[in-house]
């Protein structure tokens, strides 16, 4: 298997280096909300002096830490495979012994993410000159952090790939997959840092998945996390990622027997 | 009808086989468009009905009939891509729409009107990436490419990106890229579509030459009856999804077209009435013979008497074109 993974990855990194441009679009595209976020907030909160308890540095800081995770744990599965499910492509990965999303896509939205990462870097460096926010990084809140992303994007992935399955039954799978995008942003801690939303949406916003692979890893990397946060939240990644197991493959068999029952 | 002799190893066996899509029925406009979103109309196309046949090992098969006859849905519910509405089939002792590995492992589908290596990579990267996907060894991996490469001679196009390779080098990578596992069984949805004269010749020296070296069974569709006539003994021909004929190319032109076609030069007559021996039929070769018709019976009697009754220069006697006997099985 780890063979498989090896040469997946081979190719995708040859195939994605041949559309050099492609990447530097998508990289931009993935920056420039959070961005746009981190300019106002901290632009509104040097104006008040701080928003709910949060200081402009605290929201550069937060900003900082949220660009990586993003890249870290974001899913590309809809804009990989959707396509393939609906111009029939499919069936070239179906004939072969391999699941064309458990290792297919997967490895490509891994490979993928490396490349961003790396490209990202420089911008990183650059942005944290610009603001210099106090980052309360420590050894042991990146050691942590280092399972809480995987499982964090793990969970992020089948989610995300549980959407995309959509496109077996509807055509019309990208205008959901843009609700659920919309969604997720807010109760993810992407628009806002959670502890800034109302009382009832932080309720939800806690126990649903989406914020486990951005503002959880984010608080974590920022040392902002008691114990029992933490022990709660790794407890809800495995909890929410046994479900999505299950509901992604229960989608799968599914999607598979409709796609096979309206001609291939 | 000949058929082949069942045999328990056979490996494609199909039974009863049987599949029928549900599509949406309306007509065009917008008050069909709102009665159609209130109640939906739907229409059952039998696609394949019934269709039933077995294929020995090492036997290449030729799967005939007209477009929408129901030949790419056989080969999609026999490859694992469909599932049937009905009856059976059993692949290398396998139920294909299970897709287990170890089918999938053993068999390959090639459709020459789908792309299957990666755009934008050389072959080579995606030769080696189905290596690792079959789990072939370096050793067999080395062994099946240099036979492929002496067949196929890939050396130099498989370092290019695929996408500014031809059509004809193109299909040559897409066979290697299948055949690599060695599969047992090989379904070939028209594998020289759109390719010219040299490289469709090249292509079934190919599979030839395959089928003798590894016995594979091989499947194939193709409205190419050069295909046919080269690769295939036995044809199955498949009209409206229903299984018409089922048995050897030479038995078919007999049953089909009891008759044969000669060929005549009369010495100063270019355009005798030779209706008395025969019904005329257009001049395929452009050669100043004419040609008549004639039941096969009746050959050696009409030959002699235009021999006894005209100054013959020439005189061939030939079978009537395949594409004229498949037409008229599918329609028979």
């Amino acid at each position: 298997m780890l063979n498989i993974f090896k040469r997946f990855w081979q190719v995708n990194w040859a195939e994605q280096w041949q559309y050099r441009a492609n990447l530097f679009m998508y990289l931009a595209y993935w920056l420039v909300s959070p961005i746009v976020y981190l300019s106002v907030w901290t632009t509104i909160a040097n104006a008040q002096g701080g928003v709910n308890g949060m200081s402009a540095s605290d929201f550069a800081a937060y900003y900082l830490v949220l660009l990586p995770v993003d890249i870290a744990t974001a899913a590309i599965t809809i804009h990989l495979f959707a396509s393939k499910i609906q111009d029939g492509t499919l069936s070239n990965f179906l004939v072969q012994p391999v699941h064309p999303v458990l290792v297919n896509t997967l490895v490509t939205t891994i490979s993928f993410k490396v490349l961003q990462l790396i490209i990202f870097v420089p911008i990183w460096i650059g942005l944290f000159l610009l603001f210099r926010p106090p980052l309360t990084i420590t050894f042991e809140s990146a050691l942590l952090a280092i399972p809480a992303l995987i499982l964090g994007f793990m969970l992020n992935f089948l989610v995300d790939s549980t959407i995309t399955l959509i496109a077996f039954w509807t055509t019309r799978v990208w205008s959901i997959h843009q609700l659920y995008w919309a969604i997720g942003a807010m109760l993810g801690g992407s628009f806002v840092p959670l502890s800034l939303l109302p009382g009832v949406i932080q309720s939800v916003a806690r126990f649903s998945p989406m914020q486990l692979w951005l503002y959880f890893p984010i608080q974590l990397i920022l040392n902002k996390q008691t114990p029992a946060d933490m022990a709660l939240n790794f407890g809800l990644q495995v909890f929410w990622l046994v479900i999505m197991f299950v509901i992604f493959r229960a989608t799968w068999t599914a999607g598979l027997k409709k796609y096979s029952a309206v001609g291939a | 009808m000949t058929t082949h002799s069942p045999d328990a190893d056979d490996p494609i066996v199909v039974e009863g086989l049987a599949k029928t899509y549900q599509v949406t029925d309306r007509e065009g406009g917008f008050g069909a468009a709102v009665r159609s979103f209130v109640k939906r109309k739907y229409k059952d196309v039998k696609a394949v009905q019934n269709v039933s046949f077995r294929i020995g090992q090492g036997e290449i098969v030729g799967f005939l009939g007209p477009n929408g006859a129901g030949k790419t849905t056989t080969l999609k519910m026999l490859s694992g891509l469909l599932h049937p509405t009905g009856g059976k089939a059993i692949v290398l002792g396998h139920t294909p729409w299970n897709r287990e590995a170890g089918f999938l492992s053993a068999m390959t589908l090639v459709m020459g009107q789908r792309n299957r290596l990666s755009w934008d990579i050389p072959a080579a990267d995606s030769f080696l990436l189905n290596q690792a996907i079959y789990r072939i060894s370096d050793a067999d991996y080395k062994s099946v490419f240099g036979e492929l490469n002496e067949l196929l001679d890939l050396k130099d196009i498989m370092r290019k990106p695929v996408r500014q390779l031809s059509l004809g080098e193109r299909m040559k990578c897409e066979l290697a890229a299948a055949l690599l596992h060695r599969p047992k069984v090989l379904f070939l949805d028209e594998p020289t579509i759109g390719l010219d004269v040299g490289a469709q010749v090249r292509i079934r020296a190919f599979l030839k030459e395959y089928n003798r070296r590894s016995g594979a069974t091989i499947l194939l569709t193709s409205h190419y009856m050069a295909d046919v006539t080269a690769l295939c003994e036995r044809i199955i021909i498949i009209h409206h999804g229903q299984l018409k004929y089922d048995g050897g190319l030479g038995d078919l032109s007999r049953r089909i077209a009891p008759y044969k076609i000669i060929g005549v030069a009369v010495e100063n007559c270019e355009a005798c009435d030779l209706s008395a021996y025969g019904q005329a039929v257009p001049n395929p070769n452009e050669d100043g013979k004419q040609y008549i018709q004639v039941a096969a019976s009746e050959v050696s009697a009409v030959t002699a008497r235009l021999l006894a009754e005209n100054e013959i220069q020439d005189l061939t006697i030939t079978d009537p074109p395949i594409e004229d006997i498949i037409e008229r099985a599918f329609h028979e």
